[in-house]
């Protein structure tokens, strides 16, 4: 079937089976490999998306349930240069990043709390995160990142 | 020493910017045109003779182009290090459930999985041994292989550690006790799944892309299964998605399959494990029942250790034989003794099987002598941080092992330090007094102290070899045959040769491990990649600094030892500073040469295996962690509300890095503590993906608070030494201390859950084969 969505601001249009997920229509239909497949029973948060703003699972999501919505992938996420942006810099200056295979979700899992909680306690940003599971770092230098992202838009932003 | 520039700095991690773009490549993101999938038959049964296997129905599946067995390998596919004692895919039988028997390559995922089923397998079920203590009984079946001296199949090895006779000594203290204590199997859990892609060459050879710890080791298993030259055979390692010690064995398998059905095929083949599939087939961090005795005097000082323990390797011998040794090395805890032995037996068994899992065997018995080491003190009515610090080794002291340590032992600092920042002795004051309050909640503290030696040891020959080149457009490359699975090795490697060379790391690149580039240099285990890997990239940058000295003395009319830096540039006595890029031209113009290997041999060691005794490492990590925990004790719920970690690595090279090996190590010892248990029913794995099998969370982990104590190691690169592995080692025996002081119940078998903690036994839980069957066959 064809589905039609909006994926990283841009239209796309991609002939695709109906019973896959869409984590199977973004890396292998799309080609999209950043969204990362790694336990497939919405467990792990290495496949997380945005679909109109809200953090899921893209395993869990059937390919036809993104048609008019709105996704957004870790290759959306970058400043204005196509550089990292602020949270994607605070992850690598605060040493959140190891093997780097749960980052895309976390990045994203970030960037779904931070447009909901702009300034979040320590607390919420460890609850936020209970979905994407990270077995190298221990959290807290992922914590750290998105707790110092929060205050410099704060900051910005007054 | 000069002031460091870079060493010791805040940096940013080699590769990390990929990363949190999304654009790294792991093994399963490769696509190439013309791709094959490949799906592996497993085995179903924890052991069984395999009666018939005929692969044939498979090949008229549509899409499927090629089907492999033992058959297919040269010797029957059969590899291991050091025992050679498994196969590519079964060879005969099976002694696990989910032990590879073949594989298929077809064009999409969907024909190779209906090609998986189609394959047609008999297999005979065999008497199996599903309990340690039962392997070694006469009548037991047979596991492991035949024994050249005549000993029980099912016996693997014996590891001693004998300082005279604590069996006498007991006798003679004022206090002793003696406790068994139980550690179980914990899952790895990486979070990419294991993976291989193997491309057949125009020469008649295969490169393979595998997801793995150590290139060197598969290369030489595929030249010898497919029976080609080594130099026909290369090996890279891409970006891996997270180890622990577990990438080896099973990924070794995967990297032989698609090696011959690439050859088969002519096609690129790639293999990608399902989570339920990595779960199933993959080793494990195997489970040992230990007995320790401890003796003290009356003012607390120890005085004698009796360990004896059993290891279960489960179907293969993998890494156990080193882990073992390792484990034996480490049981008695870094404290002095006047007598001491540990005897440590390992058996094979049908309980799928045990590898490398960080930590290697000392955070088996660390959880084991740690608790022991605490309830010596309880009995004693001494602190257990002053009881510790009344025994722990200092320099100068001799081990139960016999080894004098000269230099570099930071455990006492490790434990003022977290007893200081963790605010020890309110709160054990406080608490050791507290009332029950209504709501049933208690709290605790405790602590646990480890040492841990860096690098193989005397497991084996130990160096490495770094090579660095200063290219055309003046980068400078490092290759290493050390793999970065996301410890932050080629970070290290990076600020190492940027302090050496004086220039900025922003210079500087580092390849991918690659068997065709890079020098052999052993395994990336035992915490050994800065030690080892470090010292060979300073060697390396060395030899490229002398050649780069001499253009620029030549340049700057003086003598080497005239030279000084300033910034990057070279500065002489007399004449205008002269910068990095004209030194590197006028190096070029006087045709000195701009590359360099640089090789670093570890200091000699020995161990006498049969009298357990000798210098079995050439330095020591050490370090203390202290853990808060609140116990309800209606429910048995812990909550740990504090960790504190004090360790001394040495000079710490990368911090963030350093940190962040400190933090990820504590959430697995976290984990351990508390809930991991990878539970076979009759060697059916019960959970097999992560809704069952749980790890921690960030909302389950506190706040972590590290610190680190240098004390400096004479030979390690700038005088580094090791952090990976020790990090995870005491996190386990902290909580549970802490939930024996806040409750007055001890949990001497993992891990402490509710049930555990609440009624002191786990309930049995009613096991099923199904879920174990049903994911094998997941299409």
């Amino acid at each position: 079937m064809l589905i039609e969505f909006t994926l990283n601001d841009q239209p796309v249009s991609v002939e695709a089976p109906a019973d896959i997920t869409l984590l199977a229509l973004l890396r292998d239909y799309l080609k999209l490999t950043g969204t990362k497949e790694a336990c497939e029973v919405g467990e792990c948060g290495a496949c997380s998306v945005m679909l109109d703003g809200e953090l899921v699972n893209s395993c869990l999501i059937a390919a036809p349930a993104a048609i008019g919505r709105r996704v957004v992938t870790i290759e959306g996420i970058h400043d204005a240069d196509g550089g990292p942006n602020d949270l994607q810099r605070n992850f690598l200056s605060h040493g959140a990043v190891q093997c780097g295979f749960c980052i895309p979700g976390m990045v994203i899992a970030g960037e779904a709390l931070l447009t909901k909680n702009a300034q979040p306690s320590r607390q919420e940003i460890r609850v936020a995160l209970a979905g994407n599971l990270c077995r190298c770092t221990g959290y807290m230098q992922i914590v750290d990142a998105i707790e110092a992202t929060a205050n410099e838009r704060i900051k910005k932003s007054n | 020493m000069a002031e460091l520039k870079y060493i010791g700095k805040p940096a940013q991690r080699v590769g990390g910017l990929e990363k949190v773009m999304g654009k790294t490549k792991y093994v399963g993101d490769y696509n190439l045109p013309g791709m094959l999938y490949a799906r592996t038959l497993r085995s179903d049964l924890p052991h069984a003779r395999i009666k018939r296997l005929d692969v044939s129905p498979a090949l008229k599946v549509p899409g499927v182009l090629a089907a492999i067995t033992s058959e297919d390998f040269h010797n029957h596919g059969q590899f291991g290090f050091p025992i050679k004692d498994m196969y590519m895919l079964a060879y005969e039988k099976v002694r696990y459930v989910g032990e590879g028997i073949a594989t298929v390559a077809a064009e999409t995922p969907a024909a190779a999985a209906a090609g998986m089923q189609a394959i047609i397998c008999e297999l005979e079920e065999l008497p199996a041994i599903f309990d340690m203590d039962e392997a070694l009984a006469p009548e037991a079946p047979q596991v492991g292989p035949l024994r050249a001296d005549g000993k029980h199949p099912n016996f693997l090895g014996h590891y001693p550690v004998y300082k005279g006779n604590p069996e006498e000594m007991l006798k003679q203290c004022d206090v002793t006790i003696d406790q068994k204590y139980e550690t179980v199997m914990q899952e790895h859990a990486y979070i990419e799944t294991e993976g291989a892609l193997g491309i057949a060459t125009t020469e008649g050879g295969v490169v393979v892309y595998v997801s793995c710890q150590s290139p060197f080791i598969p290369r030489g298993h595929i030249a010898s299964v497919l029976n080609l030259p080594e130099g026909r055979v290369r090996v890279i390692v891409p970006p891996v998605g997270g180890s622990f010690g577990g990438k080896d064995d099973l990924n070794y398998q995967a990297a032989g399959q698609v090696a011959a059905l690439a050859l088969k095929t002519k096609r690129p083949v790639r293999m990608t494990f399902s989570r339920e599939e990595s779960m199933i087939a993959s080793y494990k961090r195997g489970a040992m029942r230990m007995n320790i005795r401890l003796g003290a005097d009356k003012d607390g000082t120890l005085r004698a250790c009796q360990f004896k323990s059993t290891y279960d390797s489960g179907a293969y011998s993998s890494q156990s034989p080193f882990t073992s040794w390792r484990a034996s090395i480490h049981a008695m805890g870094a404290y002095r003794y006047d007598a001491c032995t540990v005897d440590i037996n390992t058996v094979y068994t049908n309980q799928g099987y045990a590898g490398a899992y960080r930590g290697f065997g000392n955070t088996e018995v660390c959880s084991g002598i740690e608790q022991a080491v605490d309830e010596m003190a309880d009995a004693l009515k001494m602190d257990p941080m002053d009881f510790r610090l009344k025994n722990c080794l200092k320099v100068g002291d001799v081990t139960p092992h016999s080894q004098t340590l000269t230099e570099s032992v930071g455990l006492t600092d490790c434990l003022l330090a977290v007893r200081k920042m963790s605010d020890w002795d309110r709160k054990r004051k406080n608490y050791s007094n507290q009332p029950v309050n209504g709501d049933g909640k208690r709290r605790g503290i405790g602590v646990a102290a480890l040492f841990h030696g860096t690098s193989l040891g005397a497991e084996g020959a130990d160096e490495a070899t770094g090579t660095i080149e200063l290219h055309d457009d003046n980068l400078v490359t490092l290759t290493s045959g050390l793999t970065d699975y996301g410890t932050g090795s080629r970070t290290v490697y990076t600020l190492i040769a940027a302090e050496v060379l004086g220039i900025d790391p922003s210079r500087i690149r580092v390849h991918l491990p690659d068997t065709n580039t890079a020098k052999d240099s052993g395994p990336t285990v035992a915490s050994r990649a800065t030690m080892l890997g470090g010292n060979a990239t300073k060697v390396a940058a060395l030899n490229l600094l002398q050649n780069l000295d001499w253009a620029a003395a030549d340049l700057l009319n003086c003598d080497l030892h005239q030279l000084q830096r300033v910034g990057e540039s070279y500065v002489g006595p007399s004449e205008e500073p002269v910068s990095w890029e004209t030194v590197v031209s006028h190096a070029r113009e006087m045709g000195l040469v701009l590359s360099a290997h640089g090789k670093w041999t570890a200091p000699l060691i020995q161990w006498d295996e049969e009298h357990g005794t000798g210098i079995p490492y050439f330095a020591y990590h050490f370090g203390a962690q202290v853990a808060e925990v609140e116990v309800d004790m209606n429910t048995g719920l812990t909550d740990v509300i504090g960790l504190w970690a004090v360790h001394d690595i040495g000079k710490v090279i990368f911090p963030q890095g350093a940190y962040g090996q400190l933090y990820g190590g504590i959430s697995h010892g976290f984990g351990y503590a508390l809930y991991e248990d990878v539970d076979y029913m009759d060697g059916y794995l019960q959970s097999v993906n992560f809704d069952t099998y749980l790890i921690p969370t960030s909302a389950d982990m506190p706040e972590i608070h590290g610190g680190f104590v240098e004390a400096e190691f004479s030979q390690g690169p700038f005088g580094a030494k090791n952090i990976a592995e020790p990090a995870m080692v005491p996190t386990a025996p902290a909580i549970l201390n802490a939930i024996a002081h806040a409750s007055g119940r001890r949990i001497r078998k993992l891990p402490a859950n509710l049930e555990r903690v609440m009624l002191g036994e786990a309930l049995k839980k009613k096991a099923s084969t199904v879920s174990c069957k049903v994911a094998l066959n997941i299409t």
